[in-house]
């Protein structure tokens, strides 16, 4: 019970300091792209227009205001969920990222699952065999994989696994001639809501290797955090005092050591789940993944500012969201921070 | 001793050698051991750090550090031998018929897991009666060792918890499956005097209850001699001295036991010098090399033969055997005379402290009502030129907090603090520069108070730094070895590092970073708990020479009474933030006028063996817990 009120705590908390911050990330993303030697109102016209056309579609864009005029007219757009239209799609900013948003959501969790796995199973077997000739071997395949980056994996294995085996796919989020659900913008919870099973299974495919290539990139690094957290537990008396009470290696490996040694490695993934939401952009464009990267690139090439303006601002929630949640678990996992 | 038919031993050791068994050579850690523990009875080993202590207790569960081995001699458990025994079936003694108290009872505790679930899993694994249920049997483990609000402390976490608490929840837990052998590694060391004095009648009494044979290990002789029935002292891997309990403390055989006797301070009766041992225990490497008896090199009896041959463990008396070749000397070992106490009435008075109150205040929450709580309350204090007050107390009572007020380190919420005539207590930059003059500070941990990337010339002279006065690299290299003579470190040590020195050296270090500048006061907080005996004499006498070359004065906070004694000239008792007695330390000691302040001196173990001692006093208003 206290628990959750402590949790509560720090959520009310977190929530109201959140309201500067993200204020303070809208003023600086509106001045920045404000400063840039790009001209909104020329953009939304046929390159034919002339000068007339154009400064009268900067007034009607509100343009010629004072600056914080045209923020506050921005921030109350804001408020009422409209960021603005696309100059370049033509279309709504939110459903735009509506429809962008939950993919590279998908990619991010089930590459964050990828790493977690190969991470912990590589640290615990780290663990397992430190003082070993085979310490040394994983300890050259670790520095090895933490030296490959993230785009360098998609390659690799967009051509064995997809262009010399051709066992799985590599473009898109669906195969063609394949109906795509719409329930919640998330494909394979759609399908599975839907009963499509065919459809899931076949998006599955396509998550494969864009999650692979970002899973393998993190892990190692979860690795090491483990293996040196998990060194650092066995270290301390109360692993010794488990022995001499007689309780079993692995017992005391999962029960004692491994729930100490979480802590750290737990704020190293938080810290990766926040990069990985910019990070997944590479991976995206290899494998033509129709997600938040793709349409940030599409945006930045094409000066187009409303979208960029929104994909900042999503990735500043995205950020305080992660980092809220990561909290929580702390508490839920070490006792010390929670308030006597 | 009533003379019992002999049973069979619980424990026994047959000429058990320990080595560490490197790539190139083996060096001997344990050496010829020799021992057997009947039921029932409390085997105290004693001797200085490294002397082989708590390898004893490692060779038992056979969790030796890497790179350790049993290489000859059994050791039997009830008749089986643990080192030759499958890991599996040591493994199932272990927690349940061979229990182990650690030394320090915070840590070991998982600091994730609530009481609750360490204790349940503990009980699982003994086994219950059937039927019972963990929680009911969990109450009663802790009814037994005097715990009470059992229900609540299930669900509470290690570090919401005090020291002794955890000590008493760690040594239910030990007794629960009833062991027939216990192993308590310095079990109070971590502990105040006061909870000490109780977790060692606390042991005494399971240990009656269930009729377990305990090994004892600790480093005061004086408590060894007060609970075990015999004791072995230890020295280098070897047994020095083995007998019971009272005849060794009361005519010590071996010259090693006598000095240790002699190097701690008493607590009654007319203050006497400390005998100061020389140097340390030789290492590994050095033992191996070594013909005669391993103590020779520092023994104020040695002689010619001593070099020559190890000598056997010779019969002495009853049961009483020692490893000397002239064990008839051995009572003409006594300490240097007590320098003469000093005249302090007339001295000038340096520091002033008027009502000096610290509170803490909880921070500020929308949630929960601010508190606040008084670590200092009101003290009124000064110190002389030249005077050593000591300031004594269990954890918890404002001696660190007025250390830290004293320093400077923290800005008192109320009172007056005066340094040489001049008002300190705004602590601006102004005073701090003031302050810094006149006062420097001793930390308690030297591990941990010396930068371990900086040289020990850079350390001690780091002073220098912030007056920027001599501050080139020649004048400090020149200051640190005038300092580094003066605590008797050779001058070389001024290019190492912090890890190539000993605990002692590098508390000697400390001391002499606080002097560099020559303050006119120092503030040492604990600096010698957590020493060996031997290395606290040399500490107290280094600081007693040092003040006659240059006459400061010291606040000297330390929970250790005998060593106050020793040291101080005057004393102040804190309790729960206040001062509740003070006054000249041999007047104070010798007639106690507070409550709190005899319940103190109670608890410490008495220099006469055959006293009776009787630590837990009935004025239960002074009990901190």
């Amino acid at each position: 019970m206290r628990m959750i009120a402590t949790i509560a705590k720090l959520l009310v908390k977190r929530v109201l300091t959140a309201i500067p911050i993200l204020l303070l990330v809208s003023a600086l993303l509106f001045c920045i792209l404000r400063i840039l030697p790009v001209d909104p109102a020329a953009m939304s016209l046929p390159p034919n227009a002339t000068v007339q056309e154009v400064e009268a579609m900067r007034t009607e864009m509100g343009l010629n205001l004072p600056l914080y005029q045209q923020y506050g007219i921005w921030l109350n757009k804001l408020f009422h969920g409209d960021i603005g239209r696309s100059i370049h799609f033509r279309q709504d900013v939110t459903s735009l990222i509506g429809s962008t948003l939950p993919a590279t959501i998908e990619l991010a969790v089930i590459a964050m699952m990828v790493a977690t796995v190969f991470g912990l199973a590589g640290g615990l077997f780290l663990f397992y065999v430190r003082g070993t000739r085979a310490e040394a071997v994983m300890d050259f395949v670790s520095i090895l994989l933490l030296s490959l980056p993230e785009f360098l994996w998609s390659l690799f294995l967009l051509l064995i696994f997809g262009v010399f085996f051709e066992v799985l796919p590599f473009t898109g989020r669906l195969s063609p001639g394949f109906e795509r659900p719409v329930v919640t913008g998330f494909l394979l919870l759609d399908s599975l809501i839907t009963g499509k099973i065919s459809t899931f299974l076949n998006a599955l495919q396509h998550m494969i290797l864009p999650c692979l290539a970002l899973g393998i990139a993190l892990s190692p690094s979860l690795m090491r955090v483990l293996r040196s957290s998990l060194l650092d537990a066995y270290q301390d008396d109360y692993i010794q005092q488990a022995r001499l009470r007689g309780l079993s290696e692995k017992r005391i490996l999962i029960r004692h050591g491994l729930k100490n040694a979480i802590l750290p490695t737990l704020s190293l993934m938080g810290v990766q789940f926040g990069f990985l939401f910019g990070g997944t952009l590479l991976v995206e464009i290899i494998y033509s993944y129709p997600g938040m990267g793709n349409l940030m690139v599409d945006a930045i090439r094409n000066a187009d500012l409303p979208i960029i303006q929104g994909a900042g601002l999503t990735y500043c929630v995205a950020v305080l969201v992660i980092s809220i949640v990561v909290d929580s678990l702390y508490l839920i996992l070490n006792p010390k921070l929670r308030v006597r | 001793m009533a003379i019992l038919p002999t049973r069979n031993p619980i424990l026994s050791a047959q000429n058990l050698c320990v080595e560490s068994v490197g790539a190139k050579e083996s060096f001997p850690v344990l050496t010829d051991l020799n021992f057997s523990l009947e039921p029932g009875k409390i085997l105290g080993l004693v001797g200085e750090s490294g002397a082989g202590k708590s390898m004893i207790g490692r060779t038992i569960s056979q969790y030796l550090p890497k790179g350790f081995a049993v290489t000859k001699g059994t050791l039997a458990f009830d008749g089986e031998d643990l080192v030759s025994m499958l890991p599996e079936r040591r493994r199932n003694l272990l927690g349940r018929d061979i229990a182990f108290i650690p030394q320090e009872p915070l840590s070991g505790l998982n600091p994730v897991l609530t009481v609750g679930q360490q204790i349940k899993e503990h009980l699982l694994r003994i086994g219950l009666a059937p039927g019972e249920n963990w929680r009911e049997r969990a109450l009663k483990e802790f009814e037994s060792v005097h715990l009470p609000h059992g229900a609540a402390l299930l669900e509470k976490y290690p570090h919401q918890l005090s020291g002794g608490m955890c000590q008493r929840i760690l040594i239910a837990m030990a007794f629960a499956s009833r062991p027939r052998l216990l192993i308590a590694d310095e079990p109070t060391t971590a502990l105040d005097v006061t909870i000490q004095a109780r977790i060692v009648k606390l042991i005494a009494e399971m240990q009656k209850r269930d009729g377990t044979a305990v090994i004892f290990i600790t480093h005061d002789l004086r408590l060894a001699s007060q609970i075990s029935d015999e004791i072995m002292v230890l020295y280098a891997g070897r047994p020095a001295e083995r007998g019971p309990a009272k005849q060794l403390f009361s005519s010590p055989a071996h010259p090693y036991t006598r000095c240790l006797q002699l190097a701690n301070p008493n607590i009654s009766g007319p203050r006497r010098g400390l005998f100061i041992l020389p140097e340390r225990m030789p290492g590994l490497r050095v033992l191996k090399e070594l013909k005669g008896c391993r103590f020779a090199s520092r023994c104020p009896n040695a002689i010619e033969a001593c070099t020559q041959a190890e000598p056997p463990l010779a019969d002495i008396g009853p049961n009483h055997i020692a490893a000397c070749i002239r064990t008839e000397k051995t009572p003409d070992i006594v300490p240097p005379p007590m320098a003469p106490g000093r005249e302090i009435a007339s001295a000038k008075i340096h520091l002033n402290g008027e009502k000096l109150t610290k509170a803490y205040t909880t921070a500020w929450s929308p949630f929960a009502k601010r508190s606040s709580f008084k670590a200092v309350n009101s003290v009124d204090f000064s110190l002389g030129e030249g005077e050593f007050v000591g300031i004594v107390g269990e954890s918890g009572s404002g001696k660190s907090s007025l250390a830290r007020l004293v320093v400077g380190l923290d800005t008192p919420t109320d009172g007056r603090i005066t340094l040489a005539g001049r008002d300190v207590t705004g602590n601006g930059n102004a005073e701090k520069a003031y302050r810094r003059e006149y006062i420097q500070m001793v930390f308690q941990d030297p591990q941990s108070a010396l930068n371990p990337r900086r040289r020990i010339g850079s350390i001690v002279t780091q002073a220098n730094e912030a007056s920027g006065l001599h501050n080139s690299t020649r004048e400090r290299m020149d200051r640190a070895a005038e300092l580094l003579k003066e605590i008797g470190l050779p001058p070389d040590a001024a290019m190492r590092f912090p890890s190539q020195l000993s605990g002692g050296q590098k508390q000697r270090v400390n001391i002499a970073r606080a002097l560099c500048t020559l303050p006119r006061i120092l503030v040492a907080d604990e600096i010698v708990s957590g020493l060996d005996v031997s290395v606290q004499a040399q500490l107290l006498d280094l600081l007693l020479k040092l003040r006659d070359e240059h006459g400061f004065s010291m606040l000297f906070i330390s929970h250790d009474l005998s060593v106050v004694r020793y040291l101080c000239d005057r004393v102040m008792v804190m309790y729960r933030g206040e001062v509740v007695e003070s006054g000249r330390t041999e007047t104070v000691f010798a007639d106690p006028q507070h409550a709190y302040t005899r319940s103190l001196l109670a608890a410490v173990p008495p220099d006469d063996v055959n006293a009776e001692w009787s630590p837990v006093l009935a004025e239960a208003g002074y009990q901190v817990e």
